[in-house]
């Protein structure tokens, strides 16, 4: 291999296109809108200036940023401002619509509580500084003339990918360092070893309109699970005639559960258990095959008769027949996995169970297919779990990092207070937080970095879960950046760059520079026939970049399943469902007012925690709706009002993530409590992941307080013989809407 | 109001719809809400509170039933009319998701209270609410059958829109201050520059011109917003093929399962908005 080839590898790779190249497909040039004609339309950043229309909304295409599924947005913009947010028509992931979050996008970018200028720790404080005396602090730390050991500085960041990512390792490589932590609390770690293990791939496409059952172990399909809008997309052909059935087996209704033909609340823990059943039932009344499972799995199925299950579970024997059946008679299906199945002391062995599910019903191939090969897997995304920060936290109190830089992660407020994790911080003697917020962790920084809004920013993005049609998604500035003194997340890496390796970076002025460079750096073949200005005007115009992958299928290994029994535990009856919902998300969306003021979908609760109780239950602790109540467990307690429905296990209490901070300006701060908290050091046994639904809790009653008390939307639980929602069956809409 | 003056003027007085008021629609704006389709998620009404300026109440002044949300989604756990098998410990069949607009009654019973006429009906069949006009007797909202007007009972400025967050605010509406009601309007500011486009181009407002915030965001197409006077618009089409009409107080269908209805129709409101029924699977 001659010397220029391994340059442009080398040079392929500081670009973001290393690993196999398949073509990117071209796409048709977009008529040329003109001002002239005074439309509202879709143009791409070039030139601003003139689409500085008086009184005119003009939109621009960018990347959704409130979580990691990478819906495509169009920024509506006024006179320099952008007023609203709608989805790109172009992406498809979420195909023209958002999700409430992201519709909330702006609340974030014009949020009252940013921070606006670098803040620097000195004698003991932050203090707010220039940016100047930011960068030298930097450079003392981290620069290629510190002494910095490089191998020990780290990063601790939620999901990233695109370009980002590729600037984010590179920094690492300059540093020689391999420590890239990712964090995130909502995530799918247990499901995707599975996929890994089972199918050869972490994420398989999974055709949710292909099937005519879904069965789903916990998966919040339409809200927190993989792509809540996108889901939510194929969740409405899934419903058209001739409609699908959606079969939920939860501890804790969640919205996708609130929409099921059947819900099912088995014994938090069990739910391999009943898939198990499922199988047996399959293969001993069914007559279906399990040729494809090895010997050992089929005895073990043949051990899960129906009886036995029934005692395990705790689930109706008819409903166990009931949805055997249905998935026999009914082909092709879909079982899917959630948080609340994955996150248990043997999740790994549940999740694998319920996958097995698949091959024993044929799916492979039909609603279960490879994603194929992603041709720039540089730019993938990193996903994040909780046990990237358990491995951080660990090395940190090892004393094995000396700088570290957070970004898209507020772990002070994450960490399970097992993880002691403040006082492991404090042995990493430089702490980098950058961020747009005054949240828990930049409290503890060093150096606080103000980041640009999402909506000032560029960047590529490549979404945690693809659909069959593969991209790379593009992110805009919508407007001129509100404070002057924020950067965005690429500039940061690149002035980080240019410390260690000035040689190879010097040349980029910012990264704008540097992604027209990539642009220009894709191969002219993958460029679908256009020139450089053309694809990047192509690019900015749509927001997307189709992205040719190599086809690939799947070849299943079902795992043995080995499901213990589930323990007892007198002292702590109760398992602790940690739940998530659109909205506040992992809490991150805390500070957004229009989220806070939105009721959560389930209990309609706003502005506030709560604890989620079976009527039931509540009635044997003598508690009632609205009282105050307090959860704990081995690790700690906390206290909220209650709210008691029918949509949950007997044996759970349900508190949502989001509230509960100590700091997160005027929105967030002092509202609530935070479950993640409280959570016990339990773990999946088979991938290390953090158990957060296998924490055992206590119930009491505890004192009224005013301050936190519970606020509801609506006053009726029921319709009161009113014709508010009418409901018919299936069977009639079949009949009358069927095609 | 004698009822000498009741005899005497008889025939002037409005005895059932299209009586009275407009008689030559320029639109008939209307919607359908697919609760097939509706999952609950809520992105509709955020997607109203960015495009149309509402106010955030905090805490208490939700709890005295205060929010803004033109747009809201109820929540029912009761099951009225499916088939039996349900269980009485869980909500077998989930919740029941209902999202609430302003119903754009054609006989709107909001609109003959007010003292000062600030609503009133609009040739584009719209129930409108004229700001500057209101003068907060709440009349209105208490005759509201669907309670679906907002009263600003405070200023909500400071806690709303702290700066920066003035700068989202849209600038093709206003921001409501203390002592005016507010609604739904179907997005009027959107639809008043689909009309404005479509006249300057010499044409028809067409089909898919007017996406209402709230419409345009869902992500389950559960709502379908358009003109009920052009028989070619997706709204009309739905309504026809569930055989629900305007001006009706009780619907004759041919097919008595044909999903179509419109909420509290007996009380003669005449809405514009067709709710179609939400479907469960009770084989299983
Ligand atoms: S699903 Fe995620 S990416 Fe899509 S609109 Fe919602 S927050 Fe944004
Ligand atoms: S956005 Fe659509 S699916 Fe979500 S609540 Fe509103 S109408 Fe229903
Ligand atoms: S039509 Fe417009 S004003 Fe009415 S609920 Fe929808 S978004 Fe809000």
């Amino acid at each position: 291999m001659s010397g220029n080839d391994i340059n442009r590898r080398n040079f392929l790779k500081v670009m973001g296109w290393g690993g196999a190249g398949v073509a990117l497909s071209g796409c048709d040039m977009p008529t040329t809108v003109t001002l002239e004609e005074g439309k509202e339309t879709v143009v791409s950043y070039i030139m601003p200036e003139e689409y500085v229309i008086p009184g005119q909304g003009v939109y621009f295409a960018s990347t959704c940023q409130q979580c990691s599924a990478g819906c495509g947005v169009h920024g509506r913009v006024r006179e320099g401002r952008v007023l609203k947010l709608e989805g790109n028509t172009e992406s498809p992931i979420n195909t023209g619509k958002l999700c409430q979050m992201g519709q909330s996008g702006v609340q974030a970018h014009y949020n009252p509580d940013r921070i606006q200028k670098p803040m620097l720790r000195k004698g003991g404080a932050l203090v707010e500084v220039t940016w100047e005396e930011a960068a030298a602090a930097l450079a003392d730390k981290t620069g290629k003339d510190s002494s910095l050991n490089g191998g020990r500085a780290a990063w601790l960041t939620g999901t990233v990918s695109g370009h980002q990512s590729v600037l984010l390792q590179a920094h690492l490589e300059a540093l020689g360092s391999s420590r890239h932590y990712t964090h995130e609390v909502i995530n799918n770690a247990v499901a995707t070893q599975v996929n890994q293990d089972m199918f050869g791939e972490v994420q398989p496409t999974y055709h949710v309109t292909k099937a005519k059952v879904v069965l789903s172990f916990g998966a919040d399909l339409v809200g927190t699970s993989m792509s809540p809008v996108h889901f939510s997309r194929e969740h409405t052909k899934f419903r058209s005639a001739p409609r699908g059935v959606l079969i939920q087996v939860e501890p804790k209704m969640t919205l996708t559960g609130g929409n099921a033909d059947l819900w099912i609340a088995a014994k938090p823990g069990s739910e391999g258990v009943l898939a198990m059943g499922i199988a047996n039932e399959l293969l001993a009344k069914h007559g279906l095959s399990g040729d494809a499972l090895p010997g050992g799995l089929r005895d073990s199925i043949a051990s899960y008769n129906t009886d036995k299950v029934v005692e395990i579970t705790g689930v109706a024997k008819t409903k166990i027949v009931e949805v055997a059946k249905v998935l026999a008679e009914r082909s092709p299906s879909l079982v899917l996995t959630g948080a609340s199945t994955e996150a248990h002391e043997h999740g790994y062995q549940s999740v694998a169970a319920a996958m097995m599910l698949n091959v024993i019903l044929g799916n492979i191939g039909k609603t279960i297919t490879s994603s194929g090969e992603f041709p720039f897997p540089q730019l993938t995304a990193k996903r994040g779990d909780m046990k990237g920060l358990l491995a951080f936290a660990e090395h940190a109190d090892k004393g094995e990092i000396d700088v570290a830089f957070f970004y898209g992660v507020n772990p002070v407020y994450t960490a399970p207070k097992f993880l002691n994790l403040e006082q492991k911080l404090d042995k990493i003697p430089f702490k980098v937080v950058l961020t747009q917020f005054y949240d828990e962790t930049a409290n503890r920084a060093d150096l606080v970095l103000p980041l640009a809004s999402a909506l000032e920013d560029w960047g590529t993005h490549v979404p945690g879960y693809l659909p069959e049609d593969k991209i790379i998604s593009m992110q805009q500035p919508l407007m001129e950046k509100l404070y002057k003194e924020t950067h965005g997340l690429g500039d940061v890496l690149l002035s980080l760059l240019k410390m260690r390796k000035p040689e190879e970076y010097e040349g980029f002025a910012d990264y704008y520079a540097f992604l027209r460079e990539a642009f220009a750096a894709i191969p002219s073949d993958h460029k679908g026939g256009v020139g450089d200005e053309k694809f990047w005007m192509q690019a900015l115009q749509f927001g997307v970049i189709p992205v040719n992958v190599a086809e690939r299928s799947i070849k299943p290994t079902p795992i043995e399943a080995d499901l213990p029994a589930l323990k007892e535990d007198i002292s702590y009856p109760f398992y602790l469902v940690p739940s998530a919902h659109l909205g506040l998300w992992d809490g991150r969306h805390a500070n957004l007012p229009w989220l806070q003021e939105a009721p959560d979908q389930i209990s309609k609760v706003v502005w506030g925690s709560w604890v989620e109780m079976h009527p039931k239950t509540a009635a044997r602790l003598g508690v009632e709706n609205g009282e105050f109540v307090r959860v704990e467990s081995m690790q700690g307690s906390i206290e909220a009002p209650l709210y008691t429905h029918r949509g949950i296990h007997p044996n759970a209490v349900a508190v949502p993530l989001g509230q509960g901070h100590e700091e997160y300006g005027r929105y967030a701060k002092g509202r609530g409590v935070n479950p993640l908290k409280i959570l016990n050091p339990v773990t999946d046994e088979k991938t290390g992941e953090p158990a957060l639904y296998g924490t055992r809790v206590q119930v009491a009653k505890a004192p009224f307080d005013e301050k936190q008390k519970m606020v509801r939307f609506g006053g009726s639980e029921t319709q009161v013989g009113r014709k508010l929602v009418a409901s018919i069956t299936a069977d009639v809409f079949n009949r009358t809407e069927g095609a | 109001m004698s009822l000498q003056n009741i005899l005497t003027n008889w025939s002037q007085y409005r005895k059932g719809h299209e009586q009275g008021g407009f008689h030559d629609y320029e639109h008939m704006w209307g919607m359908a809400v697919d609760l097939n389709k509706c999952i609950g998620c809520n992105a509709c009404s955020v997607a109203c509170y960015a495009e149309n300026n509402l106010g955030i109440v905090g805490k208490d002044r939700f709890e005295k039933g205060q929010g803004m949300h033109w747009m809201r989604i109820e929540r029912y756990w009761d099951e009225p009319n499916l088939a039996p098998g349900v269980s009485e410990e869980f909500p077998s069949r989930g919740a029941s998701f209902l999202p609430m607009m302003c119903q754009q009654c054609n006989a709107a019973t909001c609109e003959p209270v007010c003292p000062v006429a600030a609503t009133y009906h609009t040739p584009d069949g719209l129930n409108a609410q004229v700001y500057n006009r209101c003068i907060g007797s709440r009349y209105c909202s208490n005759n509201c059958p669907y309670r679906l007007r907002y009263f600003n009972f405070y200023s909500y400025y400071d806690w709303s829109w702290p700066e920066p967050l003035n700068m989202q605010l849209n600038p093709d509406l206003s921001v409501r201050d203390k002592g005016v009601m507010e609604k739904c309007t179907f997005c009027v500011q959107r639809i008043r520059v689909a009309k404005d486009t479509a006249r300057r181009e010499d044409r028809k407002v067409a089909d898919g011109d007017v996406y209402p915030a709230c419409v345009q965001t869902c992500p389950t197409d559960a709502l379908v917003f358009g003109d009920m006077l052009d028989p070619e618009s997706s709204v009309t089409k739905l309504w026809k093929a569930h055989q629900v009409e305007l001006g009706k107080t009780k619907q004759h269908k041919d097919n008595e399962e044909l999903r179509g209805y419109r909420i509290f129709e007996g009380l003669n409101t005449d809405p514009c908005v067709m709710y179609l029924e939400r479907v469960r699977e009770v084989e299983v």
